[in-house]
């Protein structure tokens, strides 16, 4: 009787599990394999993609884009992370306040106004405008699983390296960075993919002149649902290979990323 | 102990002077002096934070000292970080690296071991560097095309050898062979197999038990070939069985190589078992220091008899040489040179007591609770108001009487640490006065000698002179017993926390640390637990007091005593 009435509390949550993730995901798939006309045929969605001539394009710029930003987000938010896990840098949290708060103002507001920033300095908008777009939006996604694997790194390994002959600087290397490789590449796939599938920071900070995937999906859209889901379903796939390839790596490690 | 002198080196390999570490405010270690020798196996013992394992964190160098120096063969290291110092620590918690398997855990240290390289720059002057082992440079003999050797200098790591190596498949076979390689594989197999873990190179760390994550713990440690080998507490996470094997392993272990061992423990039987030498600490200073049989059998103070092993702690009176009384009865020792009628801790083991028939020994006594332990029977037994704790491999029934007898040698007598309470006051008014924070009233008339208190006007006269106390500072002194404790800190003027306590056969003695860290000690009939939080209230009239610089000299005799600092 009380393990029936527990499992009904679970009701709620499955309906919603079953409503808003597993039926869109089953969709998703569908309509991948589906025609405008709703015939089914398996893989004419994606030759279609493959007549896009600009696909060709707007992979290449995705790939520089996500590359690139993941890459810029690793070199400033490691040392950013490495140096609020230290006591006398983080007292009092403020400071790892100050890097989350830009994360609650609207973020086409924030590139709105970058936007506006660059036009006034007169600096050309395109590629490297949008790299920058992406970093600001997305450092926060590298700093946060880097910051906690770190948290978690106990000091007794660092004292061991150090008491085997170790300097500070070659204990970091040896130590700290392979221990913290978890967080890494949770941040990384927290960047890159989103990273790549945004596309208003595009748009925006480039005048639609660079077309990034989320650009693509989101232009397709209008007028072909069915190329859409293809696309998101590669991506989708792509993700889940990424996933497999990170928890390779972090297995048997200690600590762990956010996911 | 023998003592050892090898190649004319000084005899001690470290020396340890007034080291001083403080923490917020607290002193942690008490100006330590140690001295420790070569191929010595030497533990430190105590309770939790006696400052044993910070002690050995400053010799490790992760902990600066505050104070006091560290000096390892001739040179203070007190300064040095950790990885200059020629010293290796085996970790309570192993400290091994999880994103590393068993033998670059152990290789770790060696492949960051720098040796001195003396070159000539390129002035054509010698200096000498240390560099690398890796990059050490060797000599290198290298066959050329048409047949002809030359000998080149090549760093080691890239230097090699022609050998005949079995393959997996047990085929015998010449190939080249990495010197620096080798070099390493042979001491981390060497290493390995001295832990009993020969096999074990690929295994990932955290596959391992606890006590094999202890042995390559030891493994990674020792195959630096350090000086001096620190271990905190390694035994503390194994279970019981795998303990005892380890402290045999390890005691084996210290024969073959020859290290000095410097090892924590607050096990007392570990470290009786294991060492040559045991320092006892507490509360940051050294208590005692000796070869665990002294330590057992010779303690030098109640606190050191009660942490070491069961036994009896009474107070005695030393009449004259070689006598004290004890428990209502005279018994004889072979202690001397203690002041006519001294008041001293008499210590005996439980297993020193001879049981005899009534009347024949010099104490009478009676069974009052008896229990099997194993090897012995532990009984309780009531002698001249005391209660004592008797071993023997006979059983006694409670009710049983008995008569007692003690071997002269196997009486321990200690001088008293502390007498009573002496600690400095400062008068608050003629009735009042402030200790360690707290309001106490006293009788004047009670406690100054040649004193006259009129409780009407305020008037005060000691030696027929008018004296106005308040603001005045001077010591007071106060017996144990005559502190009442109790359990509501709001009821007494002054409350503090049990720091430990010692059974006495009658009662407790307590010691109480206030919250100025003054140490009063009060002896009571019930048992407090350590960390209790305990009220203290003195009696009005059973106060002291001395130095008293603002009572005129003449004809002023004081009574108390002032041993207590």
């Amino acid at each position: 009787m009380r393990n029936t009435f527990r499992k009904m509390l679970a009701t709620p949550y499955a309906l919603f599990m079953a409503l808003f993730v597993i039926l869109p995901i089953i969709l998703i798939a569908v309509y991948a394999f589906v025609d405008s006309e709703g015939a089914f045929t398996l893989l004419g969605n994606f030759k279609e993609l493959t007549k896009e001539k600009s696909l060709v394009n707007v992979i290449k710029n995705s790939v520089i884009a996500g590359l690139s930003t993941s890459l810029i987000c690793l070199l400033i938010g490691y040392p950013i992370a490495y140096y609020l896990t230290k006591k006398e840098f983080n007292r009092t949290g403020v400071i790892i306040g100050l890097f989350l708060v830009p994360m609650w103002v609207n973020f086409l507001l924030r590139m709105m106004s970058t936007k506006a920033v660059f036009n006034v300095l007169g600096i050309p908008l395109g590629m490297g405008t949008v790299i920058y777009g992406l970093c600001y939006e997305f450092l926060p996604f590298m700093i946060m699983p880097i910051y906690t694997t770190l948290l978690k790194i106990d000091k007794m390994y660092l004292e061991g390296a150090e008491d085997l002959g170790a300097t500070p600087v070659k204990a970091f290397w040896k130590v700290t960075v392979p221990l913290s490789l978890p967080g890494v590449l949770s941040g990384l796939t927290m960047v890159i993919i989103p990273s790549i599938t945004t596309f208003a920071v595009s748009e925006i900070l480039s005048d639609n002149k660079i077309k990034l995937l989320g650009d693509f999906i989101y232009n397709l859209k209008a007028y072909n649902l069915n190329m859409a889901s293809a696309i998101s379903l590669v991506l989708m796939v792509l993700l889940a290979v990424s996933m497999l390839i990170t928890n390779k790596f972090s297995d048997g490690e200690q600590g762990g990323g956010i996911w | 102990m023998e003592e050892k002198k090898t190649n004319g080196k000084a005899e001690y390999i470290i020396e340890l002077k007034d080291l001083t570490k403080i923490y917020d405010g607290k002193t942690v270690v008490d100006h330590i002096n140690l001295k420790i020798k070569r191929g010595e196996f030497v533990t430190l013992l105590g309770p939790s934070g006696c400052g044993k394992t910070t002690t050995l964190r400053m010799i490790a160098g992760f902990e600066r000292p505050e104070e006091g120096t560290i000096t390892l063969e001739g040179k203070d290291i007190a300064e040095l970080p950790p990885y200059k110092r020629p010293v290796n620590t085996v970790f309570q918690k192993y400290a091994l690296f999880p994103h590393l398997n068993v033998y670059k855990n152990i290789a770790f240290g060696l492949k960051l071991k720098k040796v001195e390289v003396t070159k000539k720059n390129i002035f054509g002057k010698e200096i000498t560097r240390l560099v690398n082992m890796a990059y050490m440079p060797v000599e290198q003999k290298v066959t050329k095309k048409d047949g002809s050797e030359v000998v080149k200098t090549v760093p080691f790591c890239r230097s090699y050898q022609m050998m005949t190596v079995t393959t997996k498949k047990g085929i015998k076979k010449l190939k080249k062979v990495n010197m620096y390689k080798k070099f390493i594989d042979d001491k981390v197999k060497h290493a390995l197999k001295i832990v009993g873990l020969s096999g074990y190179e690929d295994r990932d760390v955290n596959s391992l038990s606890g006590g094999q994550q202890q042995r390559v713990a030891i493994a990674r440690a020792i195959v630096n070939e350090p000086q001096i080998l620190l271990l905190d507490e390694p035994l503390g996470a194994l279970d019981l069985k795998m303990r005892q094997e380890m402290q045999l392993e390890l005691k084996d272990m210290h024969k073959k190589l020859g290290i000095t061992f410097i090892y924590v423990t607050h096990d007392q039987e570990e470290a009786l078992t294991m060492s040559d030498t045991v320092v006892v600490m507490k509360d940051g200073v050294i208590c005692q220091e000796g070869t665990p049989i002294e330590i057992y059998n010779e303690p030098t103070s109640a606190y050191v008899a009660d942490f070491i092993g069961e036994s009896n702690i009474l107070d005695g009176v030393m009449p004259e040489d070689k006598k004290v009384l004890f428990a209502g009865a005279e018994f004889e020792c072979v202690d001397t040179g203690f002041a006519p009628n001294e008041e001293v801790d008499v210590v005996i083991r439980p297993e020193d007591w001879v049981i005899k028939r009534e009347g024949n020994g010099i104490l009478n006594g009676e069974i009052t609770g008896c229990m099997f332990r194993g090897v012995h029977y532990e009984m309780t037994c009531m002698a001249g108001g005391y209660e004592l704790i008797l071993h023997n491999t006979v059983e006694y029934k409670p009710g049983r009487k008995i008569g007692l007898y003690v071997d002269p040698e196997n009486i321990q007598i200690m001088h008293k640490e502390h007498v009573n309470n002496t600690l400095p006051v400062r008068f608050t008014s003629n009735t009042t006065f402030d200790l360690c924070g707290g309001t106490y009233e006293f009788s004047p008339a009670a406690c100054f000698d040649n004193c006259e208190y009129d409780e009407e006007n305020d008037v005060l006269k000691i030696n027929g002179e008018e004296i106005a106390l308040k603001g005045k500072e001077a010591k007071v002194s106060f017996e144990f017993d005559s502190i009442d404790m109790n359990d509501d800190e709001y009821a007494s003027p002054l409350a503090g926390n049990v720091e430990s306590m010692i059974y006495k056969g009658k009662n407790y003695l307590v010691d109480i640390k206030t919250d100025d860290n003054r140490h009063i000690y009060a002896d009571t009939e019930y048992l407090w637990d350590k960390g209790d939080r305990v009220g203290i209230t003195i009696e009005k009239d059973k106060f002291t007091f001395s130095d008293c610089d603002f009572i005129a000299k003449e004809g002023f005799t004081y009574t108390g005593e002032e041993k207590n600092a």
